[in-house]
């Protein structure tokens, strides 16, 4: 019933994306890729999939530039698939990029607060979280002007509302202004695909519940784990915490009473997959992680940020066995975005002639 | 001899040939001191352009683990962070100290590196997302670190020994092939002057004696004479002459001064 | 060369590098900022815009001008942009220690000190 009226509006894009997925580099590939002995092996192990984007580069590029060049084809087809959807679909694509956007937005206020030219700035954003009024918050000299009539402009006023006040942005460390905003825009964007009538009901609104919550999950695991040690007040991680996923209530609750990797894997417990991750990593020495300078390739040196990758890339591949959702272009960026990681990985590894750790890519097809 | 032309300045007395000896004596005894100290820091020099050799070769490796934790960090935070972290350093935790250490009385230094305790500029850098990978990556980097600064004792103590070698050799050179050789010179100057000086007065003290007994053969002539014409008139004004002719040959090798009493 | 006494003070590293050359080094926490107002830092990122003025100068401040620094880092592809500086160099407070980068391995055949040796040993 739910697909009846789909592909009025959404088919076309719906195709486009499955046939941009089926450009994703498979295994094979990836065993070919790991085979290189130099970059320009690489270059043209990739010819087939990034070629045009690929062959501006002069010969032997270095790492970060191939991560930009292949950043720039996933850019290319999402603005493609953006300017061809209507309706929700196009909303649930600028929710997509929201995320992006407070990314850039932390590193403007970085900017700003240390008097730094925010042109400079515009150029390491992340192009995916560009937004009409973006250059408008070079002109903001002070914390103050860039929050009262800058921020107010941008998508992500709603996120700021409430939770941050323009002395908060001040005082308080980027990183809880960068996750305080994830937090909000995480629970919005759950909300708008659990309430839009276009939604409510259909594999998209259970496809995508079942990725935000994991995403919260995990940032709540993470925070947990990475607060260990700083000056960051048990009540103030609890702020950071989605109010949502598979962890919440009582996991969460949990983990904001966690002291150190121990208590975050009892909060754990309920959930079977974090538990087996976490008796995975545990073994390695939980949040220290194995010592990289040894190399790990001796242990499966697989850490917690993996595993959780790993997952996050079967949820995605997941979603592209279910008809008439909108999920699959969430699902496509991810699986994107983990390609182009792989890649830079791969590349940096030949470049710095590491390969015994090369295997460290993740890859589901 | 060829020598004439490279010596010092000085009268060819007894009491600079003394000096001239001493300076001779310390010439040769800061010679091979200083030998044994320039040979002392030589091996020392060669032990650590070695070491530097190697430890060069072991930073590019070291840099490179490091690069690549890096790059691991890039791959667990999905992007850029170098310039958030430009930003949030604020006071530096990696600190060195210099040492110094003393071969030979050269004093080289050592850096020391150490961690000021409670002040994390980056505690909270990937809060959200690859907050581990940042936390090992800050160690691979800081044992980096501590390899580099390592490096820099050894290329400082390096530079510092390549200048004190060439002073050190200078010097070596100078006393032994200009020091030395001039202060021989001077004493054999010397020497040769005061022998010359020694023959010309032995000739001299030899002609004044000839003189001499011409002469006394002539008053104990004239005496003679003399006396056979006082015994002829009476025997006491002999007695009376007799002291000043037996002191005059006495007298002739002791000082010049008194010849002229005899004359 | 330089008295001894004033080298106490030398507790800082500096470092003249490409952005991920200087990310590292901050993270292992050189990074040091003097308080304001003459906020001075002693890192500079240099990339493909960064005209070689800038970088001379950030040289000139942290070998000369700047008591507190032992050790000053530079990545040698930059340091082949000043190599005449570099070469020149030959105090031995600060040292100057040249870094292989990430996108540029490291040759022993530049590296200022290493031919020095090299000289010095007739190889």
């Amino acid at each position: 019933m739910e697909g009846l009226f789909f592909n009025v509006n959404n088919g076309y894009i719906e195709g486009i994306v499955r046939g941009y997925r089926n450009g994703l580099l498979t295994g094979a590939n990836y065993t070919n890729m790991t085979q290189c002995e130099t970059i320009d092996d690489l270059k043209l192990q990739l010819g087939p999939a990034y070629g045009d984007f690929l062959s501006s580069l002069p010969p032997n590029p270095s790492t970060s530039s191939i991560a930009a060049k292949t950043t720039d084809k996933l850019v290319a087809e999402f603005r493609y698939v953006r300017a061809n959807a209507v309706g929700s679909l196009a909303k649930f694509m600028d929710y997509l990029t929201y995320g992006y956007m407070i990314d850039n937005v932390a590193l403007l206020i970085t900017g700003t607060l240390h008097e730094r030219d925010t042109r400079e700035l515009l150029e390491r954003c992340h192009p995916l979280g560009w937004f009409e009024t973006m250059p408008v918050l070079c002109v903001a000299t002070n914390i103050e002007e860039l929050y009262n009539s800058v921020l107010i402009e941008t998508p992500l006023a709603p996120y700021f509302k409430g939770s941050l006040s323009h002395q908060d942005l001040d005082e308080l460390n980027i990183e809880i202004v960068r996750n305080t905003l994830y937090k909000n825009y995480l629970e919005d964007f759950y909300q708008f695909v659990n309430s839009h009538p276009d939604m409510v009901g259909t594999p998209t609104a259970e496809v995508m519940s079942e990725m935000l919550e994991f995403e919260a999950d995990r940032r709540a695991i993470n925070i947990t784990l990475n607060s260990f040690g700083t000056e960051l007040s048990k009540a103030d991680r609890n702020k950071l915490y989605p109010s949502f996923g598979m962890l919440y209530p009582e996991g969460t609750l949990m983990l904001s009473r966690a002291d150190d990797f121990e208590g975050v894997r009892l909060a754990v417990e309920g959930v079977q997959d974090y538990k087996t991750f976490f008796e995975a990593a545990g073994l390695g020495g939980g949040a220290g992680g194995p010592g990289n300078m040894a190399g790990g390739s001796g242990t499966e040196g697989k850490t917690l940020e993996d595993m959780f990758y790993q997952k996050e890339m079967e949820i995605s591949k997941g979603a592209f066995t279910r008809q008439f959702t909108y999920a699959i272009v969430y699902a496509w960026v991810k699986l994107r975005e983990q390609e182009i990681r792989n890649i830079t990985w791969i590349a940096e590894c030949i470049a710095q002639n590491q390969k015994d750790r090369i295997n460290n890519y993740i890859s589901v097809f | 001899m060829s020598g004439a032309a490279d010596r010092e300045a000085v009268f060819p007395t007894r009491q600079s040939l003394g000096l001239m000896k001493a300076k001779l004596k310390g010439a040769e005894t800061g010679h091979s001191l200083l030998k044994r100290k320039s040979e002392a820091l030589t091996k020392r020099f060669r032990e650590i352009t070695r070491r530097i050799d190697e430890a060069k070769r072991k930073m590019g490796r070291v840099m490179q683990i490091a690069s690549l934790s890096l790059a691991e960090v890039t791959y667990a935070v999905g992007g850029n962070i170098g310039f958030q972290i430009q930003e949030s350093a604020r006071s530096a935790r990696f600190r060195i100290r210099a040492k110094q250490e003393n071969v030979s009385g050269v004093l080289l230094p050592t850096f020391e590196s150490y961690l000021t305790e409670g002040n994390n500029d980056f505690a909270m850098t990937g809060l959200g997302k690859g907050g581990q990978q940042v936390q090992r990556c800050r160690e691979t980097y800081a044992r980096a670190v501590e390899a580099l600064v390592e490096l820099a004792s050894l290329q400082t103590a390096f530079v510092i020994l390549d200048e004190v070698i060439k002073v050190v050799n200078r010097r070596v050179n100078a006393i032994e092939h200009v020091i030395i050789p001039r202060t021989e010179n001077t004493i054999k100057y010397i020497n040769s002057e005061l022998d010359e000086l020694d023959r010309e007065e032995f000739y001299r003290l030899k002609k004044v004696a000839n003189k001499k007994q011409q002469d006394v053969a002539a008053q104990d002539a004239e005496i003679k004479r003399l006396k056979l014409e006082q015994e002829a008139r009476g025997k006491k004004q002999a007695v009376a002459d007799e002291p000043e002719t037996s002191a005059g040959p006495a007298e002739l090798l002791e000082a010049e001064g008194d010849e002229d009493v005899i004359f | 060369m330089s008295s001894h006494a004033d080298n106490k003070d030398r507790q800082f590293l500096a470092v003249i590098g490409d952005e991920d050359s200087v990310t590292g080094l901050l993270l292992a926490g050189i990074g040091h900022v003097t308080p304001p107002p003459d906020s001075q830092k002693n890192f500079l990122v240099v990339d493909s815009k960064t005209d070689t003025a800038t970088i001379e100068e950030a040289f000139q401040r942290f070998t000369t001008e700047r008591k507190d620094i032992g050790i000053v880092l530079i990545n040698q592809h930059i340091a082949d942009r000043i190599r005449h500086r570099v070469d020149t160099y030959t105090a031995a407070f600060p040292a100057l220690l040249e870094i292989p980068s990430k996108d540029h391995p490291y040759d022993p055949e530049k590296d200022s000190v290493l031919r020095r040796v090299r000289r010095l040993f007739g190889e």
